[in-house]
């Protein structure tokens, strides 16, 4: 019998269509997503050693990463603050246009990167409407590393705000309820009581938006004004160089910033793991 | 009266145990409602400002523009093509996922999840290392005449790259939930594998699978960085519609780039309006994580 | 259709689900498959329906080796514990299923669908909902859809998960009796899987206690209550007390102090004395005589049910709600077994129980309150 093949890799089941599913996962896997990602890290190995940390370890490429990661970080900070204000306001309470707002957070994932982009730009240059007035209080947003953040802002937003949603939302009324009851006040409550509970979400939605903050790209050219060693973030940088046939050493600083990017990925997943053995499911 | 409740408790009415005093909700609705409209509602306000900056005809002009027409063709047929091949793939790998136990499962799901890790501009990179003219396969492709990168199979591969995990992702957990009950009860009634699938699986799924088909495709059409990378921006050829906003963009051509950013602005609120829609009218035949 | 169950063995990893078992079910029989979670009561029904393959053994179909078919092609009607109905298809298309499915070639023509439809529907008494979807039943409806699905493709065994797990105690007894009606009218060779002994009692023509993946104990309903072959399917199949004793010369005595409880013929050692609530007797005694004393007395719907400290045992004893019961709390009494159970301790697996003979007359003075 077909199902009962396969020997010890998988339990037997009597569903069909394993094999072929299994076949056409791993074939269209692998052709899409590891062989090329494979050639990316090949090209790397080939610059050597020695080759390899020359390419990465030159100012204008730390400059780039120190940007990539300084901005990244604020942004994130930022979303896992208002985020969770958002969370709790769209969960708790009760307004006129609740549910459009609630549809509008998602906006950064359907919106294109370009078009924020240019948005953004239009909206924080010295002649656009909130550009022009912080130019007046001697603000520079645009072309500087905190248009950038801005940018980063944009399209880390929806994580932290998803992440937390449900959790607060499955989050036990009775435990809020026998804080109140032992003389807990409200803010002993939220930060005792709910808080601890929602953390590992809220850790997991600024994980996850520090991690696409990271790689950004065309959200933020438009607004960063792109200037080496000040405004000039990683991807960017691995496009110049690719126009400049440098193929080795874009491969260079797309591997280091790959590996920054799995070991979030990690992190994301044990976090991921914490939430669900924290919440039994 | 708001004040009261918040400065003498004495003698308001007993608020409930699970609420804020007013003026504390009203401070974080306010702040969460600020917040949002800055981030998100005025930047949408200013592509239509910008866009019909010039008026409806100028807006339709920049539009109708022979490469802003191409960049559209194009842009839809690299959706048409990406988009059934990742539905097929989200399809495939859901239902041995979801539906079987075997060894490396979990390694599997991670790898799928792989892409949205990547920065979008080294999936671009990877396919301009393996088939550009100094990639690995490179002078294989010039002697056969083959060309991918600065070519339509370029923009292509790259869209799926960067679409790879949307339905696998929205199908995995809903399939999860839904058990393979009805698909075990069907095969014991008698029924084929692909009438099993068919009959029983797909009407459970359609839902979940439009709302993944929605992202990909939003996604897909939009993506900027990794189709920047492997396009060679040649105009009215190799160009998409984002690209084309920042070639219009970097001609300090507002209106047109903003014209043609609105259209791109138009399909995100629309897949946001289809999203939402399904969100709340099947709910229940989505995966856990996108009721609300 | 006879099923022949041998050796089945199923492992899930390192836990054993299912440890040599064997098993015939007679052409035509009821069966009910007894025992708490974890016992493989489950594991076996899936593995006779093909949802599960076993590790080793067989199970034969008629004489003729069913593992060898595919689940789609064993005649095999299957009631889910959760029903499994297809969530988005009418009543009518989920009874209809299994006869649409067919291949071509053997496919009834639509109207001779339609007609076995309404016919089960109306021997399941649902022809009035048949254009109603699963969500729009109550859970006595659903389950009656699901069986209807099940018989449409006349099955040659019926297999039912927990059929009743999921309705609320009334809806169950009413449905009980219904499918017990629906069996003997139809005369398929039927194994349901319960964890409720009352359940298992009062439908099955007989019940096969499983426990941690052996068989118990194989038997009549009054065979299994009556004559258990272990402590366990003692323990399993009523309210029993437990009460450690060894036994010597021919007779029982408590463990801790001795006292004699009554006569037994067994080999001497530690033993354990099982003994139902009602088969306990409370005597008024003075203090010399008195071996127990009454901690609290209360009423449950149609018994008294008093606790009973003997010996440092605390005792469960039943008396019906109309004898009025004589003691209250602090009462000093004697306690009589009147019938019971002796398993020797060392020998949990083989015990040849021993029945307990009580003492009576004589010595015990006067019978004066008959439980």
């Amino acid at each position: 019998m077909a199902a009962a093949t396969a020997g010890g890799l998988r339990q037997p089941s009597v569903l069909p269509g394993f094999g072929l599913t299994l076949g056409i996962t791993l074939t269209y896997l692998s052709l899409i997503v590891l062989v090329p990602l494979a050639a990316l890290v090949a090209s790397a190995a080939g610059l050597g050693w020695d080759g390899f940390w020359k390419s990465v370890l030159q100012p204008r490429v730390l400059a780039a990463f120190q940007i990539s990661l300084a901005t990244a970080l604020v942004a994130a900070l930022v979303n896992a603050v208002f985020g969770l204000v958002v969370a709790w306001v769209l969960v708790r309470y009760d307004f006129p246009g609740k549910k459009l707002v609630d549809a509008i957070v998602d906006l950064p994932f359907a919106l294109p990167t370009a078009v924020a982009g240019i948005a953004l730009t239009g909206l924080y240059a010295p002649n656009g409407w909130v550009g022009g007035m912080l130019a007046s209080l001697g603000i520079k947003v645009a072309f500087t590393p905190i248009g950038i953040t801005i940018a980063l802002i944009f399209i880390g937003l929806p994580f932290v705000v998803r992440m937390v949603e449900p959790v607060l939302q499955d989050f036990e009324a009775e435990q809020e309820e026998a804080a109140g009851m032992l003389g807990a006040g409200r803010l002993a409550t939220f930060v005792r009581v709910i808080l601890p509970a929602i953390l590992p979400a809220l850790l997991t939605g600024f994980a996850m938006a520090f991690a696409r903050a990271l790689g950004e790209y065309g959200s933020v050219i438009f607004i960063a004004g792109n200037l080496p060693m000040v405004s000039e973030i990683v991807p960017l940088l691995i496009v110049i160089r690719l126009e400049q046939y440098d193929y080795g050493g874009a491969a260079a600083v797309a591997t280091m910033m790959l590996g920054v990017s799995f070991a979030l990925l990690l992190v994301i997943n044990l976090l991921q793991q914490w939430v669900r053995s924290r919440h039994g499911s | 009266m708001a004040l009261d409740a918040f400065f003498g408790p004495a003698a308001a009415p007993a608020r409930p145990v699970r609420s804020e005093p007013r003026l504390v909700r009203g401070v974080l609705i306010g702040t969460a409602l600020a917040f949002l409209a800055i981030f998100l509602v005025l930047p949408l306000a200013v592509v239509f400002a910008q866009a019909f900056a010039g008026g409806v005809q100028a807006w339709l002009d920049s539009l109708v523009e022979p490469d802003a027409l191409a960049a559209i063709r194009l842009t839809l047929m690299a959706a048409a093509i990406a988009v059934p091949l990742n539905l097929v793939f989200g399809v495939a790998a859901a239902w041995c996922i979801a539906r079987f136990e075997f060894r490396g499962k979990s390694l599997l799901t991670t790898l799928i999840d792989l892409p949205f890790s990547v920065s979008p501009v080294i999936a671009g990179l990877i396919y301009v290392l393996l088939f550009g003219l100094n990639g690995w396969l490179g002078p294989w492709l010039r002697d056969h005449d083959i060309q991918i990168v600065f070519a339509l199979p370029g923009i292509v591969l790259a869209t799926i790259f960067v679409t790879f995990p949307f339905v696998a992702r929205e199908l995995i957990p809903l399939m999860q939930e839904q058990g393979a009950e009805e698909e075990e009860a069907a095969i014991m009634l008698g029924a084929s594998g692909w009438q099993t699938f068919r009959r029983v699986t797909l009407p459970k799924i359609r839902w979940g699978l439009l709302y993944g088909v929605l992202l990909c495709n939003a996604r897909a059409m939009g993506e900027f960085g990794a189709v920047s990378v492997v396009s060679g921006h040649i105009r009215g050829e190799t160009n998409t519609m984002p690209l084309h906003v920042e070639i219009l963009y970097n001609e300090y051509n507002m209106v047109a780039a903003f014209a043609v950013a609105s259209l791109l602005a138009l399909l995100a609120l629309v897949t946001l309006v289809v999203k939402s829609l399904l969100e709340w009218r099947y709910a229940g035949e989505l995966a856990a994580s996108r009721r609300h | 259709m006879n099923i022949d169950i041998q050796a089945i063995t199923k492992r899930f990893g390192a836990y054993t689900a299912l440890n040599s078992v064997d098993l015939r079910i007679g052409s035509g029989e009821l069966v009910a498959l007894l025992g708490p979670s974890g016992s493989g009561k489950t594991t076996l029904l899936r593995i006779i329906a093909g949802l599960e393959t076993p590790d080793g053994g067989t199970v034969l179909f008629g004489g003729e080796d069913a593992l060898q078919r595919h689940p789609r092609d064993r005649q095999v009607g299957f009631v889910f514990q959760h029903y499994a109905l297809f969530r988005h298809m009418t009543v009518f298309d989920n009874v209809a299923f299994g006869l649409q499915v067919r291949p071509r070639s053997q496919r009834p023509a639509k109207s001779v669908i339609a007609d076995r439809v309404n016919e089960l529907l109306r021997l399941v008494q649902l022809d009035k909902l048949a254009t109603r979807y699963p969500s729009q039943l109550s859970g006595g409806q659903r389950q009656r859809v699901a069986l209807a699905r099940a018989l449409a493709i006349e099955p040659r065994v019926l297999l039912l998960d927990e059929p009743f797990g999921a309705l609320d105690a009334k809806v169950r007894k009413e449905l009980r009796r219904w499918l017990r009606h629906l069996h003997d009218a139809m005369g398929i060779t039927s194994v349901f899987v319960t964890h409720d002994q009352e359940e298992a009692l009062e439908l099955a023509d007989r019940v096969v206690v499983m426990s941690q993946g052996r068989i118990e104990q194989v038997g009549t309903p009054t065979e299994v209550y009556r004559q258990p072959a272990t402590a366990f399917v003692y323990d399993f199949l009523g309210d029993a007390n437990r009460i450690e004793c060894r036994v010597e010369g021919g007779q029982v005595r408590l463990a801790s102090q001795g006292q004699p409880l009554g006569g037994v013929s067994g080999q001497a050692g530690p033993a354990v004395v099982y003994v139902r609530p009602h088969d306990i007797e409370l005597q008024p005694a003075g203090d010399d005589q008195a071996t127990g004393t009454v901690r609290r007395v209360y009423e449950v719907g149609p018994l008294v049910r008093a606790e009973v400290d003997y010996a440092g045992t605390l005792l469960e004893v039943a008396v019906p709600a109309d004898d009025r019961m004589p003691f209250r709390a602090g009462d000093r009494v004697r306690v009589v077994l009147r019938r019971g159970l002796v398993f020797p301790a060392d020998r949990p697996d083989r015990p040849e129980p021993m029945a307990l003979v009580p003492f009576r007359g004589g010595a015990s003075g006067p019978v004066v309150q008959r439980l």
